[in-house]
């Protein structure tokens, strides 16, 4: 679920951060506080969403540019902690809500995964409450489970997307999401926890 | 921003709360202020309800070590069931990918191979309830 990335980055510390930085000795933790405002909590596509900053492994430069407003520029190397489950990898989760297209799972920290309806177990259908439902038989005898909110689930990503920024957005669409992670549930083992 | 290496390490969910641990980060989200930043406050606290909180650092790398011996898993299934601990056999293969198509081989020896296999199967899913006991089966140790 998680791994470590490397990347290097133009940082500029404003001259209010340095001072008390500088003063401490305490550059370092400055840049930390800098790098972390810049990635915490981010997308970077391709790499997943960034949890924290592991540590740093060098940092140089401290040269002002002309027209910079005096901030200092390094030049810094860090090692990022992010989070991009692999194709494959099974995780536990809570199902956030459900509509007409399937359910929306949420890990606490991360909300945009959708088990969409044709990556259910089969064969289910949705209530009348809105609940989705999965009709199991066997030796003739059928056995309904439902799939209610904010029980735990165990499923396989199927596919991991980076959606492009739209360029422009009406009012009433749903906000943009930076990663999309599609699961789906339909295997041994998958689904509600407590059904296995 | 120039990305030096896309995958510089994979960590197990282990890792990733041990490190969030020593920064400072606690199950209250009122204690976490000052050290932590929320977001990672959250993801902490979705590790601690998972099996990561119950591990060390030994029993990982012994489950690592052990698990060696297993030729069919590759080590990013090993990754996922020290995530998972699976406790019951569809939990299991739920993990391995392909589980029924790498156990059915060549038609005249399936039958073997599939006891074989399942064999080795039967044994993994052991040595993870060795490695990684859970909670529940430790309170009844106790009580007994």
């Amino acid at each position: 679920m998680f791994y470590l990335s490397q990347v290097e980055q133009n940082l500029k510390m404003p001259p209010h951060l340095l001072k008390p930085s500088l003063l401490d000795g305490e550059l370092e933790k400055g840049i930390r506080g800098e790098l972390e405002k810049r990635f915490l909590d981010k997308v970077i596509t391709n790499l997943g969403l960034c949890i924290s900053v592991y540590d740093i492994q060098s940092f140089e430069g401290g040269f002002i540019f002309p027209g910079d407003d005096g901030c200092a520029t390094y030049k810094v190397r860090c090692r990022l902690v992010m989070f991009q489950p692999f194709v494959g990898e099974v995780i536990v989760g809570k199902i956030e809500s459900c509509d007409e297209f399937g359910l929306q799972v949420s890990l606490g920290f991360f909300s945009d995964i959708r088990i969409p309806e044709r990556f259910m177990v089969q064969p289910c259908h949705r209530g009348e409450d809105g609940i989705w439902v999965w009709q199991f038989k066997v030796d003739n005898e059928e056995f309904q489970y439902s799939l209610d909110i904010d029980e735990e689930i165990r499923f396989r990503v199927a596919s991991v997307k980076y959606p492009p920024t739209p360029v422009e957005q009406s009012e009433n669409s749903e906000p943009f999401s930076p990663m999309e992670i599609t699961g789906y549930i339909n295997g041994d083992g998958l689904g509600l926890v407590s059904w296995w | 921003m120039k990305i030096e290496k896309a995958n510089a390490g994979n960590l197990t969910n282990f890792e990733v709360f041990d490190f969030l641990r020593s920064r400072g980060a606690t199950s209250d989200p009122m204690g976490c202020i000052g050290s932590v930043s929320p977001s990672e406050c959250k993801v902490f606290e979705y590790l601690s309800g998972s099996p990561a909180c119950m591990q060390t650092r030994e029993s990982v790398n012994e489950f690592f070590r052990k698990a060696d011996k297993f030729e069919f898993i590759t080590s990013f299934e090993k990754l996922n069931i020290v995530n998972s601990t699976p406790t019951v056999m569809p939990a299991l293969y739920a993990t391995i990918k392909d589980c029924d198509k790498r156990i059915a081989k060549e038609e005249e020896q399936i039958a073997k191979e599939n006891q074989l296999e399942e064999d080795q199967l039967q044994e993994l899913l052991e040595l993870v309830k060795e490695i990684f006991p859970q909670p529940a089966e430790e309170q009844e140790e106790l009580s007994q």
